[in-house]
């Protein structure tokens, strides 16, 4: 071997271990990605572009990005809370929410879907007082966002836990003794420690959102133009044997889902970079 | 008074962290709080900067009561061990948080951040981030920060404590110096003896969540009053020595020593001594002496450490010469020694070799409580007795021995009972004591099985002649165990008019001796009653109760207060006995 010699690594062969990371990036993302790609690269332009921009398919991107982006931004905050409670307070049964938070990772989504929808229903326990108020949560975009929410909570309450835990409580003291009122201190200073960690389970939450399918099928209604998500549409174009317009649609959230989550990774590294050079 | 605080006393979980502490730090002066770590001394600090509550006394700041008063409220600057630098912020916003917080003009902001970034000398430093800085700056920066409110009181919680010996020594300079520029008033926190005497003004030194003493550097380390002070500022051997009107001895030796003029004459008794390593003299034979011979010894440990030499060396002739108090067992034992090199070239030492030791200066600690004797039937019993949880604790946090010795033997030959004697409570307790105190011994500890170490120690005596002594023991105890101090005054039922008025007067005095001399937060109660019934009533409302009692007859012991002494339900019980003419006695022993 020429060159400087590497320091000993536990992992041992820098090759293997690349030539493996590659192989399976290959094997399991990028190649199905490309055939996508392709099969969605055999039909003209003018029907590709008749497909993704047909006033279904618009409708349902709009329905399934916003409820998506409407999910994780509550999650970020409703989560946010959690976390708080959870790292800050002890209290009879922390060890238990702590456990059931992340329920959700282990139920098959239909079965929260449809969990949901008894609930959301009309006739359902919480779906009852809220008709009445004129609310109408199953079969409707609230209905969507209410399913997202309750998929992309653990991913958001994972990521911020720890990073609450690393506020020190010193700088919060010194904060209060250089004047800082409590709404201040979170404001100016828990608020932007765990920001990183913030933006990255919104990340997590949102890529998830964006592709699920099976828990919001049930609540959704899928009434085309109103409460069509665009795997939904998907999902009927293979149905109706239109490959080819399938993994158009396909393409089209793969490029907006590629290019939402890497906005947000180069904003997080922006704001890594901004905050601790060497932690 | 700058800052005063007054009886503050701090608990977590019914245990007290901070207890009964009253300081007052004068006009800029720099006061440094040392004490081992869980000493307390980092929660009252908190306690002063208003970011922990205390549960009972005052703290006030410039005159102004700020008990009650919430952290931002009170204009104090605080500095924490791990800088707590807000790291999402530059240099200058960090500094500048007080300000902004304030609502202050950009201009004055900058003309502020600049002056106080020069103070510390970080100038053109405002644009990094913390996480660019290294440490001592960060550190540096975390002081700016803390002065920018010009608030009335620095504290500084272990500033130095995560950087290395030369940064620290360097940082400790310019705080110095800061603190000196700005007058501010300062509390520094340390278990760094070292640090605390390059810094401090006044050195307050805690332990068990107690303020043990007070004052100068140099006077707390030429004489101080506790062991634990003696032994935590700079090293020191603690040995026991016999005192008697005619001087100090060492088993045969006498010896003259600094100090002794304050402790009691009278009866020949027990005391510790204090022999700094640097105040012992070294030669090769006892004539060659320039100061008071003590003992002779073998060196067994020769240490280079750069400007100084150390030597550990091991006492001949034990116990007839002196008797050392060592951390382990008494054959752990070992006088250590330093010399500076003229010393060392004058006489070079191997280990091996026998050396005659003096004393150049001796300091007699005016400590009641010198060594425990454990009394009993037979020697195994002594044994036993000796491993009780109370003695055992006692004895260890005192630095001090627990002797043995079979009460059978003793009255065959009756040696000087030296230290506090020990026995086991029981039927024949009260008649132990009794011979006991007229074989010479001063204080009784009688023990109940398996007491536990107390939270609350009544003070009672029956006599305002034993009141000094009785007093100096309890303070003596109070400083080894986290208990609360309670005066107990009991007036006859029926007193009537100035039958009644002594007895508060007494309660008062008894308070304000307690504090003045010994620095003991002492509470008084009052109660109405037959003194026995009294005390008992008292001693059973809680549990790990204790009791001190003075008396000035020996009889008092077998007679009146036989109940107390029995093993069920059975407290510990410490009787001090000075003979009624010790009136006169100048005691003034802490």
């Amino acid at each position: 071997m020429k060159g400087p010699r590497r320091e000993p690594n536990v992992i041992p062969g820098f090759g293997i271990t690349l030539g493996f990371t590659t192989f399976f990036l290959c094997a399991i993302v990028l190649i199905p990605l490309a055939a996508l790609v392709l099969k969605a690269g055999g039909m003209e332009w003018e029907r590709f572009v008749g497909v993704i921009t047909s006033p279904r398919a618009l409708a349902s991107y709009r329905l399934s990005f916003g409820a998506s982006l409407l999910a994780a931004s509550m999650n970020m905050i409703f989560g946010f809370a959690i976390a708080w409670t959870l790292v800050r307070y002890d209290f009879p049964g922390r060890k238990i929410i702590d456990a059931l938070i992340d329920m959700p990772f282990a139920l098959p989504t239909a079965v929260s879907g449809i969990a949901l929808t008894a609930v959301f229903a009309g006739n359902g326990w919480i779906g009852q007082y809220l008709e009445p108020l004129g609310i109408q949560v199953a079969y409707t975009w609230i209905g969507i966002t209410v399913a997202l929410t309750l998929i992309g909570m653990p991913f958001v309450v994972r990521t911020v836990q720890p990073a609450i835990q690393e506020v020190q409580r010193d700088l919060e003291d010194a904060a209060e003794t250089l004047g800082a009122g409590r709404f201040y201190v979170f404001r100016r200073i828990i608020v932007p420690t765990v920001l990183p960690a913030l933006l990255t389970g919104f990340t997590l939450a949102f890529a998830r959102a964006v592709g699920e399918y099976g828990s919001v099928i049930f609540i959704a209604g899928n009434m085309p133009m109103k409460t069509e998500i665009t795997p939904l549409l998907i999902y009927i174009k293979l149905e109706e044997f239109d490959y080819v317009g399938a993994a158009a649609l396909g393409v089209v959230m793969l490029s907006i889902s590629f290019a939402m989550l890497l906005a947000i990774n180069l904003l997080q590294v922006w704001g890594r970079k901004r905050m601790m050079v060497s932690r | 008074m700058s800052i005063a605080l007054d009886q503050v006393t701090k608990r977590y979980q019914d245990q007290p962290v901070v207890n009964d502490v009253s300081i007052e730090v004068g006009e800029g002066e720099f006061f440094v709080l040392l004490g081992p770590s869980g000493s307390g001394k980092s929660t009252l600090l908190r306690a002063i900067a208003g970011l922990t509550g205390i549960d009972h006394g005052r703290i006030s700041l410039h005159g102004r009561d700020v008990t009650h008063v919430r952290a931002r409220d009170r204009g104090v600057g605080l500095v924490f061990q791990n800088y707590a630098l807000f790291r999402h912020m530059t240099v200058a916003d960090n500094i500048e948080f007080a300000l902004r917080v304030r609502r202050m003009k950009r201009a004055d902001r900058v003309a502020r951040r600049k002056e106080l970034l020069k103070l510390v000398a970080l100038e053109g430093l405002d644009e990094r981030l913390p996480g660019q800085l290294s440490g001592g700056q960060q550190q540096r920066v975390a002081v700016a920060r803390a002065l920018a409110h010009k608030p009335q009181v620095l504290l500084l919680d272990e500033p130095f404590g995560a950087l290395d010996a030369k940064i620290r020594e360097e940082l400790r300079r310019t705080i110095r110096s800061v603190q000196r520029e700005l007058g501010i008033t300062t509390v520094l926190v340390t278990h760094d003896q070292e640090e605390a005497f390059a810094l401090a003004d006044t050195i307050g030194v805690m332990n068990h969540g107690r303020l043990l003493e007070v004052g100068h550097p140099h006077d707390l380390y030429a004489q101080p009053a506790t062991r634990f002070v003696a032994t935590f500022l700079g090293a020191a051997n603690l040995l026991l020595a016999r005192q008697s009107a005619d001087g100090i001895r060492f088993g045969a030796t006498p010896v003259n020593a600094e100090g002794a003029e304050r402790i009691h004459a009278g009866r020949e008794h027990e005391v510790v001594a204090v022999l700094r390593p640097e105040e012992v003299e070294l030669a090769a034979a006892r004539e060659q002496l320039s100061s008071n011979f003590i003992a002779r010894g073998a060196v067994e440990e020769v240490a280079f450490t750069g400007a100084l030499e150390r030597l550990r060396v091991r006492l001949l002739d034990e116990p007839s010469a002196a008797q050392l108090l060592g951390s382990g067992s008494a054959a752990e034992a070992r006088v250590e020694v330093t010399r500076t090199q003229p010393e060392r070239r004058a006489l070079p030492l191997r280990s091996g070799m026998q050396v005659a030791l003096g004393a150049r200066r001796l300091h007699v600690l005016p400590t009641p409580i010198s060594s425990f004797l454990a009394c009993a039937p037979t020697e195994s019993e002594a044994e036993v007795l000796a491993r009780e949880p109370l003695l055992e604790s006692l004895s260890t946090r005192m630095k001090t021995r627990v002797a043995l010795r079979a009460i059978d033997a003793l009255a065959v030959a009756p040696v000087p009972i030296a230290g506090v004697a020990a026995i086991a409570a029981g039927d024949n307790a009260a008649t132990t004591v009794e011979w006991l105190l007229e074989h010479g011994a001063a204080e009784v500890l009688v023990l109940p099985r398996q007491a536990p170490s107390p939270t609350r120690v009544y003070i009672h005596w029956t006599d305002e002649a034993v009141r000094r002594a009785t007093l100096a023991v309890s303070a003596s105890l109070l400083r080894h165990v986290s208990a609360e101090a309670v005066y107990l005054g009991i007036v006859p039922e029926g007193a009537q008019g100035t039958g009644r008025a002594a007895p508060m007067r007494q309660l008062l005095d008894a308070r304000s001796e307690a504090q003045t001399v010994h620095n003991l937060e002492m509470r008084t109660e009052l109660a109405i009653g037959e003194t026995v019934t009294e005390i008992t009533r008292n001693l059973s409302a809680g549990t790990a109760q204790m009791l001190v009692l003075g008396i000035t007859d020996i009889r008092q012991a077998g007679t009146a207060y036989r109940s107390l002494l029995a093993a069920q339900p059975g407290w510990p019980v410490l009787i001090v006995y000075r003979p009624a003419e010790s009136r006169i006695r100048p005691e003034i022993a802490a």
